[in-house]
């Protein structure tokens, strides 16, 4: 057991990964000798050879195209794509034929590819370093989308994902890489992917979050704690296949919904699940379901950052309203 | 200033237009009757297209990329592989594909528009067709990638078209296979035409075999029209890759004889002089000049023949008029491992609106 | 420029060597002339023009080789039609749409309440068009609805109209939408009658005679069709209180019958119709109806036509009243009047003209 951070906890599991099954390579930019450029496999090229931890050509398309190839001869690669504004290009693989691969062969092959990014804004980079791909992901059929927002689940969900069947895109929350620790125990057990986590069970309103934000929510439901309003949080955890069942159950019991996401705000899962509450959950809720989101521009430069992201005041105003609608 | 680098790349061709012999022949063409088996393929792979173009027009099966004109580079490569060798081709490779085992009735089923047809019951690790351009060529870095990995004597054969060397991830995936000595052969077959853009608009390049020395290895042209010129480069490229040699670049230079697809005109943009031209250097007359001359072929021989494809490729189109559509629900199955619960629903919704049962 | 190909020669042959041209670039050709011949392997062919047309070109000199599907002559002509696609089939339709606009959709007013509140009020059994809301910007909100369902806790349960009452309800409800209703009052003296006189009787003889001076009374209106029916026969439907509610049994044809006979049937239908023994036709199908309110209290009303009748009559409470008689006062009986018409058909004329001569009936002594 070890007090470990979010980045130190994929490095933990991508090791787990790698000692367990001879299947599983790593693959990317900077992955190799570097470490990543975050560090998230540092230490692997040691561990397990230059065959297996791979430096890259500066190649996007390549390091996700190829994976598709080593999945269907069945290795197991995870790769990294270094920062989110470079995951774009990856759509076309990703869309065109990892999610495709099984469904149009019926079967005869399949793509158990994971691929990593670092993702969300907040650590004041250049440009095209703080993107929120998860809608554009999201909407792919046959793949998997994960997003953990904590150490222990970084870990546990890498774990599920590496060892899952289908593709997986695995988005990194980068402001939460260092921004704390958490005991993780490295026995190699994965978390139910598909599913929700409930972090805080409560009465009076639902806040439904995912990726960093989860940080700011929890503080919320703290601050609303003490003003005698119970806020229960769900980290979702898994952003397709979305599990709405306990979202909707926990609806059910508060009656008032806050989705927050730091993604812009047209088209975001935000807007899916709010479909699914109004669609399922309609005699339920007391207010209308609120989203708190990143407004629909371009993600600004370090400058107007703080100002562009959601922040703690709109998870709690946007909380009250609910409250206040009787 | 001294030269950096210099390059070359060679030609070859063993029988011309005519089928007359021009070069000292390879190894295996020694006995002119060894091939006869590539002569057969050649005139199947035709026979299968005329048929395939005929069931289009028919309103049979949809849309449809003939491969008239490039049979000998489909036969040259098909009888080159191995069993366990991999092909990753685009969609307009039926020839080889038919060769590697794939049924002709399972090609008419993808082309008539349903999934079950890539569903190989032979050749169970080829890719199925690649209708994107080039994408296929990343896929086989990483077929190889794992092949090298697995110390495996296997090789991966990547085709591609002329159009596809100027894609993003051409480049990338030479340049990968280059830098890590991949045992994976990319054949590119150049017929001259990407849909209306002509080879000199498509590229610069004197050749575009030597797209491969800007990745670091051997890119060499063929005549895509002899079967033994490309046969032999092929041999000679997979018994580099799959001992280590690292990745090699064919192009074959050919003609597209048909339309782009059954739905294209190609007289919108090229001129009949160009097309009757071309015919002149028809590979399959050429062959079987070349082996009438030799005396390992005569007109009986081609009439069985001529009989007993039709008779193969009728029996196919049997089948596959025969095969019953697949049901509503098929969009969901192998859309995961396990459908997800929430999916569940959905079909469930779709084959109710269809009328089955799930 | 149309290219005609080499067509399939048969027998899976593939070429042929070509051994005369019969045609040359600028000829002009019939459908079936032979082009060429050309020699297969096992005899030599004609090939005969596929359509008429100039030749622009030939392919090939004499000697060469042709190819199946490959190009044999070109000439002048169309183009072929262009699919305008590489892939699939794009369909061509004819038709030329014309989008109309939109046309402004009205502003919805309506009841606001979340949908929990309302399936709250469906559970209750509240009304919310009942409910004060006290929400923002006019919204009922749950707590609204369990005030309202405390209020009519507290007043009990409710009782559900049925039967008669029922009918009566919707009835009236139908009535009041539809007929555009007015109303004439004036006072008949009767003090002439002798002593004994039966009310009914002299009200039903003096309607009769007023549908005779004014049979635009005693008709039906249709306001689907804007068209009314004038009926020869007057089926007086005559309003009876009983327990149960407000019935309207129909004495049929009083226009022909004999009073002494009236009064045996009007006497019975009263008294079935109280004991709930009318059967269905005769509640139905009136022309006119007579209301005698008077006999329990009230002189004047403007009771309710019911359609599709357009008249109905209203006898008030007999009493003695100061009247003049010969510029002197007089104590007289007096029978109040009361004519509800619908002015939908009637005028105020033609309603005027029944009323007077309704009163010059039961005004005469017998």
């Amino acid at each position: 057991m070890a007090q470990i951070t979010l980045v130190e906890a994929v490095n933990l599991a991508l090791a787990r990964a790698m000692a367990e099954d001879p299947d599983v390579v790593v693959l990317g930019e900077d992955v190799g000798k570097d470490g990543g450029v975050f560090r998230a496999t540092l230490g692997l090229l040691d561990k397990f050879g230059p065959e297996r931890v791979i430096d890259t050509p500066l190649a996007e398309n390549l390091i996700a195209g190829m994976a598709i190839g080593m999945a269907a001869e069945g290795l197991r690669p995870v790769c990294e794509i270094q920062f989110s504004g470079f995951a774009y290009t990856t759509l076309d693989q990703m869309l065109n034929h990892a999610g495709r691969m099984r469904h149009r062969t019926q079967g005869r092959l399949s793509c158990p590819m994971v691929l990593r990014t670092p993702c969300g804004a907040g650590i004041h980079p250049p440009e095209h370093h703080s993107e929120s791909p998860d809608a554009m992901f999201a909407h792919i059929p046959g793949i998997r989308v994960v997003y953990p927002s904590s150490p222990k689940r970084a870990y546990g969900l890498l774990l599920a994902a590496i060892r899952d069947p289908d593709p997986v895109v695995f988005l990194e929350p980068t402001r939460l890489y260092r921004l704390f620790k958490e005991d993780v125990i490295d026995n190699g057990e994965a978390l139910a992917l598909d599913a929700c986590f409930t972090l805080r069970e409560g009465t009076d309103v639902t806040l439904v979050t995912w990726g960093a934000m989860v940080y700011e929510t929890l503080q919320v439901a703290d601050e609303l704690g003490e003003q005698g309003i119970v806020a229960e949080v769900i980290d979702v955890a898994t952003l397709k296949p979305l599990d709405f069942d306990t979202i909707l159950a926990s609806v059910a019991r508060t009656g008032r919904c806050v989705v927050v996401t730091e993604a812009p705000r047209h088209c975001s899962i935000a807007s899916e699940i709010a479909a699914t509450l109004a669609e399922r959950g309609l005699l339920t809720l007391l207010a209308p379901v609120q989203r708190v989101t990143a407004p629909d521009v371009v993600v600004p430069l370090a400058r107007l950052e703080q100002h562009y992201l959601p922040g703690k005041q709109q998870i709690l105003a946007a909380a009250r309203k609910t409250l206040e609608f009787a | 200033m001294t030269v950096a680098a210099r390059f070359e790349i060679l030609y070859s061709q063993f029988l011309d237009a005519h089928g007359k012999v021009v070069a000292p022949l390879p190894a295996f063409a020694a006995d002119t009757a060894a091939l006869i088996p590539l002569y057969q393929a050649m005139v199947l792979m035709r026979t299968y297209d005329a048929k395939a173009i005929a069931l289009q027009r028919t309103g049979q099966i949809g849309t449809y990329a003939s491969i008239l004109g490039k049979e000998a580079v489909e036969a040259g490569v098909g009888a080159a592989m191995q069993k366990d060798d991999v092909l990753l081709c685009t969609y307009r490779e039926n020839g080889v594909q038919i060769m590697r085992g794939v049924t002709m009735r399972e090609l008419l089923v993808y082309w008539g528009g349903d999934e079950r047809g890539s569903n190989y019951s032979a050749a169970r690790r080829d890719f199925p067709v690649c209708i994107t351009i080039a994408s296929q060529c990343l896929h086989a870095v990483g077929v190889a990638y794992a092949i090298k990995l697995r110390r495996q004597p296997r090789a991966a054969v990547c085709m591609l078209g002329d159009g596809a060397s100027s894609k993003g991830d051409f480049y990338e995936s030479i340049n990968a296979a280059g830098t890590w000595r991949l045992p994976v052969v990319f054949v590119l077959t150049n017929n001259q035409w990407a849909i209306s853009v002509p080879r000199k608009t498509q590229s610069a390049a004197q050749t575009l075999a030597q797209k491969a020395l800007a990745a670091g290895f051997e890119g060499v042209q063929v005549d895509g029209n002899d079967v033994v010129a490309v046969h032999h480069a092929m041999r000679e490229a997979l018994v580099k890759a799959r001992s280590g040699g690292g990745p090699a670049l064919i192009e074959a230079v050919t003609y597209r004889l048909a339309d782009h697809t059954t739905a294209d005109d190609a007289s919108r943009y090229r001129a009949p002089e160009e097309l009757a031209e071309a015919w002149k250097r028809d590979p399959v007359l050429r062959l079987r000049n070349y082996l009438s001359e030799a005396g390992v072929w005569n007109r009986a021989l081609e009439e069985e023949l001529l009989r007993q494809s039709a008779e193969q490729v009728q029996a196919a189109a049997q089948a596959y008029l025969d095969t019953p559509p697949p049901p509503a629900g098929q969009m969901f199955d192998h859309l995961y491992a396990t459908l997800p619960a929430a999916f569940a629903v959905q079909r469930a919704a779709v084959t109710a609106a269809a009328g089955e049962s799930t | 420029m149309k290219i005609f190909k080499l067509p399939d020669l048969g027998e899976g042959l593939q070429e042929a060597e070509i051994v005369k041209w019969h045609v040359k670039a600028g000829d002009d050709v019939a459908v079936d002339q032979p082009l060429v011949s050309v020699e297969t392997a096992k005899a030599i062919v004609d090939i005969p023009a596929p359509y008429a047309g100039r030749i622009v070109k030939l392919y090939g000199t004499e000697r060469d080789v042709a190819h199946v599907g490959a190009p044999l002559i070109a000439f002048e002509g169309g183009d072929e039609t262009d699919t305008g696609t590489v892939v699939g089939k794009v369909e061509v339709g004819q038709s030329v749409i014309a989008e109309a606009p939109a046309g402004a959709t009205p502003l919805a007013h309506g009841i606001k309440a979340m949908p929990a509140v309302r399936a709250l009020a469906r559970k209750l059994n509240i009304d919310l068009t009942m409910v004060t809301p006290t929400g923002a910007d006019g919204l009922i909100t749950a707590n609204d609805v369990q005030r309202a369902a405390r209020i009519l806790a507290e007043l009990g349960p409710q009782e559900l109209l049925r039967g008669v009452r029922k009918v009566m309800a919707q009835s009236m409800t139908l009535a009041h939408a539809e007929v555009a209703c007015a109303t004439l009052m004036d006072d008949a003296d009767i003090d002439a009658w002798p002593e004994g006189a039966s009310v009914m009787l002299r009200l039903i003889r003096a309607l009769v005679a007023a549908c005779r001076a004014e049979p635009s009374l005693n008709a039906w209106y249709d306001s689907q069709a804007v068209g009314r029916r004038l009926l020869k026969n007057v089926d007086l439907g005559i309003a009876v209180d009983t327990p149960d509610g407000l019935l309207v049994p129909v004495l049929r044809n009083v226009e022909r019958r004999a009073p002494e006979e009236l009064k045996t049937a009007l006497a019975r239908l009263i008294q079935d119709t109280r004991n709930r023994k009318v059967p269905p036709e005769d509640l139905r199908a009136n022309t006119i109806t007579l209301s005698n309110y008077g006999s329990i209290a009230g002189r004047y009303a403007s009771p309710i036509v019911l359609p599709p009748t357009v008249a109905i009559v209203g006898a008030g409470r007999i009493g003695k009243e100061v009247v003049v008689v010969d510029d002197q006062p007089a104590v007289h009986r007096i029978l109040p009047l009361s004519l509800t018409f619908d002015h939908r058909a009637v005028t105020g004329g033609e309603a005027g003209r029944f009323l007077a001569a309704m009163m010059a009936d039961l005004q005469r002594p017998d």
